[in-house]
């Protein structure tokens, strides 16, 4: 399974997506963080809290999450679409083995896009907010939980994403369905039925980082707590790997 | 080496896709070191028997088997069977030997094949370059290299002689012998009866997904009667 693994994570590091995906998620982070950083007003509070208001500018690493996602996808898809998947299980004809193996990949690939996301927001938010000589009010537990967050968000993003892929199988159909989820379906619904809504895994990333994947701050009090969020984020995850594994095994590789 | 032993066992094979039945009851097996032409017109059923054999799809009835076993359930899959289905199964952004790279560590071959392979095929100085840039003849080629990363025993291949030229088609050629003299048994699927009839020792021929025909070339073929006049004539029997 380990040479699974590092065949996998060699497919990663060799395949022109994963730079594309890295490259584009670190300059959208930068332009976000920027125009927030500069646009945000000095004392801007939510929930009365300014360090709850200064997340508009810090709160954006999260989108390391939605891209983590995007690469889960890719993993998958790519290969059904390029037909690379022949060749990768004629190598490997055990299909689990090699969906476990892309679980494992792209869960560090997706840490590691959640890890320097956040790291990048936090580092130029708070250049920005020096600049203009506003003091930063996040405390040490706010960054620790934008850095955990971010870091099991997009560890767990990816392989769901990817057990989505596995699914769905038509490349376009999967990010375009995941886009559309993350940032217009759980959003209209968190709004509406908050209730039913904060189960989600969407919400559950934005539980567990206290910022949502469009880099706000939850404003619904509904959401549950960060280890819950975690754990449920978890099920989430391996429900879709579950379904990927098996509607991967049960048919015919196209 | 020709011996008896069966390297590939197809026995009463069915696959079904609702109502369009793909390959109808198929049943034929390969010795050990031969070179067998997989033969029918488009549509026959050639690419989905291969398909069958090689564990990218499940039969409906019947089972296919190489060195008596599922091929899903070999153990070194690489080293056993190497095959070609299309000849562009590539990621086009990424280079031909990170490609192999890739397979080799996939199917835990040793890294040195990769250059070795490379070599066999004629794409040391290419191997760099994204596969993007290649031509139809070096993706063949790229096709075949991965096939022999695992230096398998049994060799499957599905149209290799599309699109390659008339230097390509004689590498080839002269690639399969030296693999069949080594000991190893190809099975190679093709509508281009010309080339076939030069290459191979074996025929099966399909036609409607059934097996039409099963039998040393020699056996068919005379002076006056071309494996060409053969095929078009059980071709025709069969269609009616």
């Amino acid at each position: 399974m380990t040479t699974l693994i590092r065949a996998e994570l060699l497919k990663l590091r060799t395949s022109r997506g994963t730079l594309g995906l890295a490259t584009a998620l670190l300059a959208l982070v930068c332009f976000v963080v920027l125009l927030h950083g500069f646009a945000l007003p000095k004392d801007f509070a939510v929930h009365g809290r300014v360090a709850d208001g200064q997340m508009k500018v810090f709160g954006w690493g999260e989108l390391g999450a939605l891209f983590a996602g995007l690469l889960g996808a890719l993993s998958i898809t790519g290969e059904l679409r390029h037909g690379t998947i022949r060749p990768t299980f004629l190598a490997t004809p055990r299909r689990s083995r090699v969906i476990g193996a892309k679980v494992v990949a792209v869960g560090l690939a997706g840490l590691l896009f959640g890890l320097a996301a956040e790291l990048l927001a936090i580092g130029l938010g708070a250049a920005a907010l020096g600049l203009r000589g506003i003091p930063i009010r996040l405390d040490g537990s706010d960054y620790a939980q934008l850095l955990t967050g971010g870091v099991i968000a997009g560890a767990l993003w990816a392989p769901l994403s990817l057990g989505l892929g596995a699914l769905v199988r038509n490349q376009v159909a999967t990010v375009v369905g995941l886009c559309a989820w993350l940032l217009f379906i759980e959003s209209l619904l968190i709004g509406q039925v908050p209730g039913f809504a904060r189960y989600l895994p969407g919400a559950a990333a934005a539980a567990i980082g206290g910022a949502t994947l469009m880099g706000d701050v939850p404003t619904h009090p509904s959401l549950l707590v960060p280890v819950a969020g975690a754990l449920l984020l978890a099920v989430w995850a391996a429900l879709a790997v579950l379904i990927g594994i098996v509607s991967t095994v049960r048919r015919d590789v196209p | 080496m020709p011996t008896d032993r069966t390297v590939v066992d197809v026995d009463s094979v069915t696959k079904r896709y609702g109502e369009v039945v793909a390959v109808d009851n198929a049943t034929f097996g390969l010795p050990a070191g031969s070179i067998t032409g997989f033969l029918g017109p488009n549509g026959a059923g050639k690419t989905t028997t291969l398909r069958l054999l090689l564990g990218l799809s499940e039969p409906t009835s019947g089972q296919a088997l190489v060195f008596g076993r599922r091929f899903r359930d070999l153990d070194q899959p690489m080293q056993t069977v190497g095959a070609v289905l299309e000849s562009d199964d590539f990621d086009p952004g990424r280079g031909g030997r990170d490609h192999l790279r890739v397979l080799a560590r996939a199917g835990e071959v040793p890294e040195e094949r990769v250059d070795a392979v490379l070599d066999v095929v004629g794409l040391t100085s290419a191997g760099g370059r994204r596969v993007r840039t290649y031509s139809l003849g070096m993706r063949q080629r790229l096709g075949v290299a991965a096939a022999v990363l695992g230096e398998p025993q049994l060799l499957v291949l599905d149209e290799p002689a599309n699109g390659l030229d008339p230097q390509g088609m004689q590498w080839l050629r002269s690639f399969l012998r030296s693999f069949a003299e080594g000991g190893g048994t190809v099975l190679i699927s093709s509508h281009v009866l010309a080339e076939v009839a030069q290459t191979v020792d074996q025929v099966v021929i399909i036609n409607h997904g059934e097996i039409v025909a099963d039998s040393p070339l020699a056996a068919l073929t005379s002076k006056r009667v071309t494996l060409e006049d053969i095929y078009i004539d059980l071709i025709n029997e069969t269609t009616a």
